[in-house]
């Protein structure tokens, strides 16, 4: 029994789908993986229906029946082409705004592909060309000199060694000369250690580590981060793009939110007693907010912040904790201006102005057509403009 | 597929009375096999699915001559439509080309035009638990269309009746979910009417080449008997484009991306060839992108084939589809960039997959289409047409609003003007008043050039209602080709589609206002959008109902709102127009709401003067102050001018309160403490201030002075102009007498009471009016400030006249009524007696004011009165000069440079003193802990010399424990810095800003600075940078704005991205689409280069620019910042020093 852990890796969150999915589909894999890709997709989207194992097929552990949980809420279509790609050990890299899941469909790809998720870099301003490819123990460099046992392998490294899918996070905060040491692993697939060049230090593989079949690579980067370091054409030219969006469908949204935020409050043993229609209202604004238009179909002026899910989900936690810790002191609904405001007003000024604008636009609107939770909502507008 | 799914199929597939082949209009997997199909059954009637009145067009139709595409349409006299364009891959097409072909008699079995009445009700939206059901079994993206992915995408390597019965199930699947809405009853009178021609086949073996959605209808059903009562319909058979045929042109009955249909239909259901013809897609779409001047290699043609085969394997589809192929083409060529080098790759996609393909009708097939309808339409408006006797231009007045013909001639006249067609020309009106006109005049000729350019016009449709849609249409989708809507194309479209009357395009164009005008106008620009709503509501458009608006119910309160969100950029305006759109917004009462008081507090708080007054104003409007707030704000103004910027402050000030003049009258509370204090005022305070005060006036025009006249009137209980006034010779000798008192007590120290009060004792009131405090009386004071050109107020008839040589010409209300017996002639010979006057009269300090004033509104003499050894620099008056500088002769401008020599030189030595620290220091590699760079060996042995020790062989062995790395240096040298400075306005201080900024980083060894002025057109000045004169003199300023276009040139400056800043200093009010302007700036981010917007680049740190623009490239990655030069050094030094 292991210690408890905050947070679960797929695969070990996982196992028993993957084991059952790796039963259940034993069609043709790509070199490397532990799965077919059609099962990746059905294992990243959920399989809706009860999956039934082929006749005479059992395997130890694994129940004959089982329905694979929807993880992803998003394009079917996304996911596939994400998969073939990786199929084809191009390098995906999934780019969106803050909070729209990538890292998540990242680490299931690559639980899913290869069985861990756990070779990652994170890329940094502090990211070094060490984490991409090999740094050393330096103490053991000085003393003894460049040899195979003094070198740290990086993530990429062992990935590139187990032909496995390594993931690097937000690439784009890296410094860009950091970031091209991605190309040449990228066309080349393979990493020279020219320190141990010399014919006695190299081993069974000489000085060069080949990629085993199956490595591949998915970054994400983040949309908001362009322009801090943009990635070379060179790198982007081996990547292929997958632009994941927020979530397009609201009954969808508030679901994810009310069970994210439900998870978060089961920690602690309370029940989250946030009522539906405020969590509806909260991610009804979140949307309208990212989106620049509203439900309707009014315009809505954006604000520069991120209005992502996560954040929606925070919101959520921090309301039903509020409900949770101090009971009955005020209903949440009051409550959600505040936050809101917490939310939008981060860097830019103006973006109060906006969120103001939206009171006068599409809360007053609704309001106006007798919504109750939003003729509320207009009553509360002085918190804002305070 | 369930059993019962099944057996209904089987029932479709196996009928016979007709044989049933159910397709989509467009459609190559059908086209293919639909020869195979009619080859098999062999019918001896086909029926297809056209209007009984196309049948004449028939055989012209199946000419082997004929090439498609072409479009066949028919309209009945009531206006109604049917379009059927047709191209290879149209099974109907096919079908009525194999009947020919093999002599088999073909029959159009569709509701007859005549009879078809009000056509199609509204979409309805039911339940589409099939279809859902299908769809979940086959797509993975949302919205999919079920006929491509289950008939075309499915067709390559299938049998033609495969293929057949695949196409019936979707429609059967389509039709059972509409029924559970109630399929439309428009479609059931078709199906009955076709099922009546089905009857008339009389046994003979049949085939039905039908929509599959009716297949199943025609299985059986009640049979429409009716006979058609005679109407004439027209119908037309001409010469169509693939440009138009694609669904994105907005042409009806289209479909996407005609090339590549027609490159499905050539590789007839043969998967390799399918995928063949994807590779050579895909490899066009990279060529393309290539020529675009984008980088795609073959190494991404490959991926992208392989991903779009791949994609196709996984979804279990025979080759790829165009699904398959675009999204293959997003994923691997647009790097997730929308707006940069996504429209480029879209764009290419979209010049390969669209095509260029155009029909051409056979030889022999008869005349129809637009000449024909106009000629008719003419005849039937009593208007000049080719038959009538009149070569001479008529003239024409109409008057649209009262007379129905006329309603129709001036309609027909617009469309006409619309299609570029020469017959009408539109004379000048002005309306009672100069509001708007309500009835034009025309000038009409049938000329040869009409019927030259009638055909031309035809392309865009059949009738001239169509063809001026259609061109509307085509202007539009140009502009989305282009890179995107404007606001000012998409108001002018707006108003041609009003005029025109044409709704439904005026309803399309209102939705893309609703997009563009919130996201990118500019505050004028929302209210003359709002204005022209106004207009349409009130019906004052004629053939356009104002019901066209019920669709767009929130849109005046969107442009509202997104005007209330222009604001914040106006904080720095020094226009009088923009306090004038301030106060018209807050005007409209329908705006008012938490953002707009909030925004209105900002700006009269923060704003530069001129708005800060009209803001105040604005404030008191609305009613959230209360009128003596502003009163005492306005009255402090007065007070406090006693410097020459305090003046300035004063004038703009005053100005952008009386911009809300009108309906501030009407609360005098407002306007009293300026009263009093005008009243109030020492004389030698009053006129110091007299100049500031005449401009404030000045902007409002005379008829609202006049009325603030008449409230001073009342104040002060007389006629200001009364008479009893002093005589004006005897108070000069007063005001002299006085003052040298004043003086000499002044010199010898005796003077320790406030002056004016001193002052305000001696002349013991011979007269009630003379103010308390000085000399000139009240009513006087206010004949100075508010008088008209010309009136010379008795007892300060110098005054008068040295300033109306200024401010004597009115614009504005009541301007032309100010000529009527006034004096006109210049009081002054020339302007240097003038100048002299004014240094007796308002002393030196204030003359120089003047003059500068004299300067900016043009008049050149004034500036060349400035005696530059004296004069104190500033740029505002350098501004003021230059703006003159760009109408000099060489010669004028030589007698100029003297002055603009002395202030840029002041100017920049004084700039240079605070800028240069900025910018001085470079870092060099430092000694760090961190593991980054290269190992530092000689301080890591130093670290580590505690651990030294020897091993068992005697060597000395040294532990690191901790070692030292050093930091990447960066090199600080090199770095290219280019200004690209909009120069589209007046001469902003910006403008001169930026250039005696530019001369200061010229002088920097580590930087080069380059220096590119734009406005429609680029101009580099680089090489006269390091000389800011002669940069500013080459400047000239004026025209439009295109800062995509001034980026494009910047953008081929940068050398080394990395060590490149490009400073953009604009208004940000873009003249051409936001799209390319955002891709522009996003090409720029994305390459490494460093960008930065100025807003503003003065001393002042507030800006005047649209901030939606702004917005939108704050989001492509640019900061946009109003910015003083320090801290645009500042930051330049930090981007340089890393």
């Amino acid at each position: 029994m292991t210690a408890p852990r905050q947070v679960e890796p797929a695969e070990d969150a996982y196992r028993e789908e993957l084991a059952f999915l790796a039963a259940y589909d034993s069609g043709p894999r790509p070199p490397g993986w532990r799965l077919t890709p059609r099962a990746v997709v059905t294992f990243v989207m959920g399989s809706g229906d009860v999956l039934v194992l082929p006749k005479g097929v059992s395997v130890d552990g694994v129940p004959s029946r089982l329905v694979i949980s929807t993880k992803f809420v998003g394009e079917r279509a996304l996911v596939e082409r994400a998969v073939v790609t990786l199929a084809g050990e191009r390098g995906l890299l999934l780019v969106g705004e803050p909070g729209t899941a990538k890292s998540m469909l990242s680490e299931l790809l690559a639980a899913a592909v290869s069985g861990s998720s756990q070779l990652v870099v994170q890329g940094t301003a502090g990211t070094t060309e060490d984490q991409l490819r090999y740094g050393w123990n330096y103490a053991l460099l000085l003393a003894e000199g460049p040899s195979p046992r003094a070198l740290v392998p990086s993530p990429v490294l062992t990935a590139m060694r187990g032909g496995g899918v390594v993931r690097v996070e937000e690439v784009t905060r890296c410094l860009p000369e950091v970031q091209d040491a991605l190309v040449s692993i990228l066309s080349d697939r393979r990493i020279a250690v020219p320190e141990l060049s010399a014919p006695e230090l190299s081993g069974p593989d000489g000085a060069t580590v080949h990629a085993a079949p199956g490595f591949t690579v998915i970054a994400t980067a983040n949309l908001r981060d362009r322009g801090v370091s943009e990635m070379s054409a060179a790198l982007k030219r081996r990547f292929n793009f997958e632009a994941v969006g927020p979530i397009g469908d609201l009954a969808a949204e508030t679901a994810l939110v009310r069970r994210q935020a439900s998870a978060a409050l089961e920690r602690v043993s309370a029940p989250f007693a946030v009522d539906d229609v405020v969590l509806e209202v909260l991610v009804t604004a979140f949307r309208d907010l990212r989106n620049g238009i509203s439900e309707e179909g009014w315009a809505v002026e954006r604000p520069s912040t991120v209005m992502s899910t996560a954040e929606a989900v925070s919101v959520a936690t921090s309301l039903g904790l509020a409900d949770a810790y101090f009971p009955g002191d005020r209903d949440p609904l009051s409550l959600l201006p505040g936050h809101l405001l917490g939310v939008v007003r981060k860097d830019d000024p103006g973006d109060a102005a906006r969120l103001l604008g939206y009171w006068d636009g599409a809360v007053r609107r609704r309001a106006e057509s007798g919504a109750r939770t939003w003729r509320r909502l207009w009553e509360l507008r002085d918190v804002l403009d305070a | 597929m369930t059993s019962s799914t099944r057996d209904l199929v089987d029932r479709l597939a196996e009928h016979d009375t007709p044989h049933l082949i159910g397709v989509r209009h467009h459609s190559p997997a059908l086209a293919a096999v639909v020869p195979t199909l009619l080859e098999a059954f062999a019918p001896e009637v086909l029926l297809v699915e056209l209007p009984e009145e196309s049948g004449r067009w028939l055989p012209f139709l199946a000419d082997p001559d004929l090439v498609a595409p072409v479009a066949l349409s028919g309209a009945s006299p009531d206006g109604d439509l049917a379009f059927y364009p047709f191209a290879d891959f149209s099974p109907e097409l096919a079908a009525i080309r194999w009947a020919h072909r093999n002599g088999v008699e073909v029959r159009p079995c569709d509701l007859p035009l005549a009879v078809r009445g009000d056509g199609r009700r509204g979409e309805r939206q039911g339940a589409s638990p099939l279809t859902d059901a299908l769809r979940r079994a086959t797509t993975g993206r949302d919205g999919d269309d079920l006929w491509d992915r289950l008939v075309e995408a499915a067709a390559p390597g299938q049998t033609a009746e495969a293929v057949r019965r695949a196409a019936l199930l979707v429609g059967w699947a389509l039709r059972q979910d509409a029924e559970g809405a109630g399929v439309d009853p428009f479609d059931l009178r078709r199906e009955a009417w076709m099922r009546r021609a089905v009857r008339r086949t009389d046994g003979r073996r049949t085939a039905a080449v039908i929509g599959s959605f009716h297949a199943a209808a025609l299985l059986d059903g009640p049979v429409d008997d009716s006979s058609p009562g005679d109407t004439d319909v027209v119908t037309s058979l001409v010469p169509y484009g693939f440009a138009l045929l694609d669904e994105r042109s907005g042409y009806p009955a289209g479909i996407r991306d005609p090339e590549w249909q027609q490159a499905v239909l050539e590789a007839a259901g043969d998967p390799g060839a399918v995928e063949a013809a994807a590779a050579s897609v895909i490899v066009r779409i990279c060529a393309r992108v290539r020529e675009l001047g984008h980088p795609a290699g073959p190494g991404e043609a490959r991926e992208a084939l392989r991903l779009a085969v791949d994609l196709a394997r996984l979804r279990g589809l025979p080759a790829p589809g165009r699904g398959e192929v675009v999204e293959a083409v997003q994923t691997v060529l647009t790097h997730a960039e929308p707006l940069g080098r996504g429209r480029v790759v879209a764009r290419a996609a979209g010049d390969v997959l669209v095509g260029h393909r155009t029909g051409v009708l056979a030889p022999g097939t008869p005349r129809s289409g637009l000449a024909p309808a106009v000629e008719a339409l003419l005849a039937s408006l009593r208007l000049p047409g080719p038959d009538s006797r009149e070569r001479e231009p008529v003239s024409l007045r109409l008057d649209p609003l009262r007379s129905e013909l006329d309603t129709w001639r001036e309609v027909a006249l617009r469309r006409l003007a619309v299609l570029g067609v020469t017959y009408a020309e539109e004379t000048a009106t002005t309306g009672v008043g100069g509001g708007d006109a309500l009835t034009t005049r025309w000038t009409v000729a049938w000329t040869p050039a009409t019927a030259a350019t009638l055909p031309v016009a035809g392309l865009w449709g059949a009738t001239l209602e169509l063809a001026a849609s259609g061109r509307l249409r085509a202007r539009r989708a140009e502009r989305e080709q282009k890179g995107g809507h404007t606001p000012t194309a998409v108001l002018a479209d707006l108003v041609d589609a009003a005029l025109c009357g044409l709704p439904e395009s005026v309803d399309t164009l209102l939705a893309d206002a609703a997009t563009v005008l919130p996201s990118a106008g500019t505050l004028r620009e929302l209210l003359s959008a709002l204005d022209l709503l106004d207009r349409l509501r009130a019906g004052h458009l004629p053939g356009t109902p104002g019901d066209v608006l019920d669709g767009h119910p929130t849109l005046a309160r969107e442009l509202e709102t997104a005007a209330v969100a222009q604001l914040d950029g106006l904080a720095g305006s020094e226009d009088v127009a923009d306090a004038r759109a301030l106060v018209e917004l807050v005007q409209r009462h329908e705006v008012h709401g938490l953002r707009l008081e909030a925004c209105l507090r900002r700006l009269a708080d923060e704003g530069a003067p001129l708005i800060a007054g009209a803001a105040g104003a604005a404030r008191v409007l609305l009613g959230s102050v209360p009128p003596s707030a502003l009163g005492e704000r306005v009255a402090s103004w007065v007070d406090g001018a006693g410097t020459p910027e305090r003046r300035d402050v004063l004038r703009r000030g005053l100005t952008g309160v009386l911009a809300a003049a009108g309906p501030l009258l009407e609360t005098p509370e407002a306007l009293s403490p300026l009263l009093d204090r005008v009243e109030g005022l020492a004389d030698r305070d009053f006129l110091d201030r007299l100049p500031a005060l005449r401009g404030a006036f000045t902007s409002v025009g005379p008829a609202a002075r006049a009325r603030v006249l008449a409230v001073v009137e009342q104040r002060t209980g007389e006629r200001v102009d009364g008479h009893g006034t002093p005589d004006p010779e005897l108070l000069a000798v007063w005001l002299d007498a006085e003052r040298a008192g004043v003086d000499a007590l002044r010199a010898h120290g005796l003077l320790t009471e406030r002056p004016a009060r001193s002052v305000g004792k001696m002349p013991e009131s011979p007269v009630a009016a003379v103010s308390v405090s000085g000399a000139l009386p009240v009513g006087v004071r206010w004949r100075l400030v508010l008088g008209l050109y010309g009136e010379r107020p008795a007892g300060a008839a110098r005054y008068a006249a040295a300033l109306d040589e200024l401010y004597g010409r009115d614009r504005g209300e009541g301007a032309l009524r100010g000529d009527l017996g006034a004096d006109r002639s210049s009081p002054f010979p020339d302007v240097r007696e003038w100048s002299e006057e004014l240094r007796d009269l308002f002393g030196d300090h204030v003359r120089e004011e003047v003059l500068a004033a004299a300067a900016e509104g043009g008049r050149l003499e004034a500036a060349l009165e400035i005696d530059p050894g004296s004069v104190r620099p500033s740029v505002e008056l350098l501004r003021n000069v230059l703006s003159l500088a760009g109408g000099l002769s060489e010669s004028a401008l030589a007698r100029l440079r003297p002055l603009v020599a002395r202030l840029v030189r002041e100017l920049t030595a004084q700039l240079a003193n605070r800028v240069r620290p900025a910018l001085t220091g470079m870092q060099l590699p430092m000694p760090t802990r961190r593991p980054g760079g290269r190992l530092d060996l000689p301080r890591t042995l130093r670290a580590n010399l505690a651990t030294a020790r020897r091993d068992a062989d005697g060597r000395v062995v040294v532990v690191p424990e901790r070692p030292v790395f050093r930091t990447r240096g960066r090199r600080a040298s090199d770095w290219r810095l280019v200004l690209v400075v909009d120069v589209s306005g007046s001469m902003e201080a910006s403008t001169v800003w930026s250039a005696l900024t530019a001369s200061v980083f010229a002088g920097v060894p580590a930087l080069s600075t380059h220096f590119l002025a734009f406005s429609t057109e680029v101009v580099d000045l680089t090489e006269r940078v390091a000389d800011p004169l002669s940069l500013l003199l080459e400047v000239r300023v004026g025209g439009g704005t295109h800062i995509a276009g001034a980026l494009r040139h910047a953008r081929s400056l940068v050398a080394v991205p990395e060590r490149t800043m490009v400073v953009l200093v604009s208004d940000f009010e873009e003249g051409g689409p936001v799209g390319p302007l955002v891709g522009q700036v996003r090409e720029l981010v994305a390459s490494g280069v460093t960008v930065l917007g100025c807003a503003s680049l003065d001393d002042r740190g507030v800006a005047r620019y649209s901030t939606s623009v702004a917005g939108a490239l704050v989001a492509a990655g640019m900061p946009v910042a109003a910015l003083s030069p320090q801290a645009l050094a500042r930051w330049v030094g930090e981007k340089v020093r890393g």
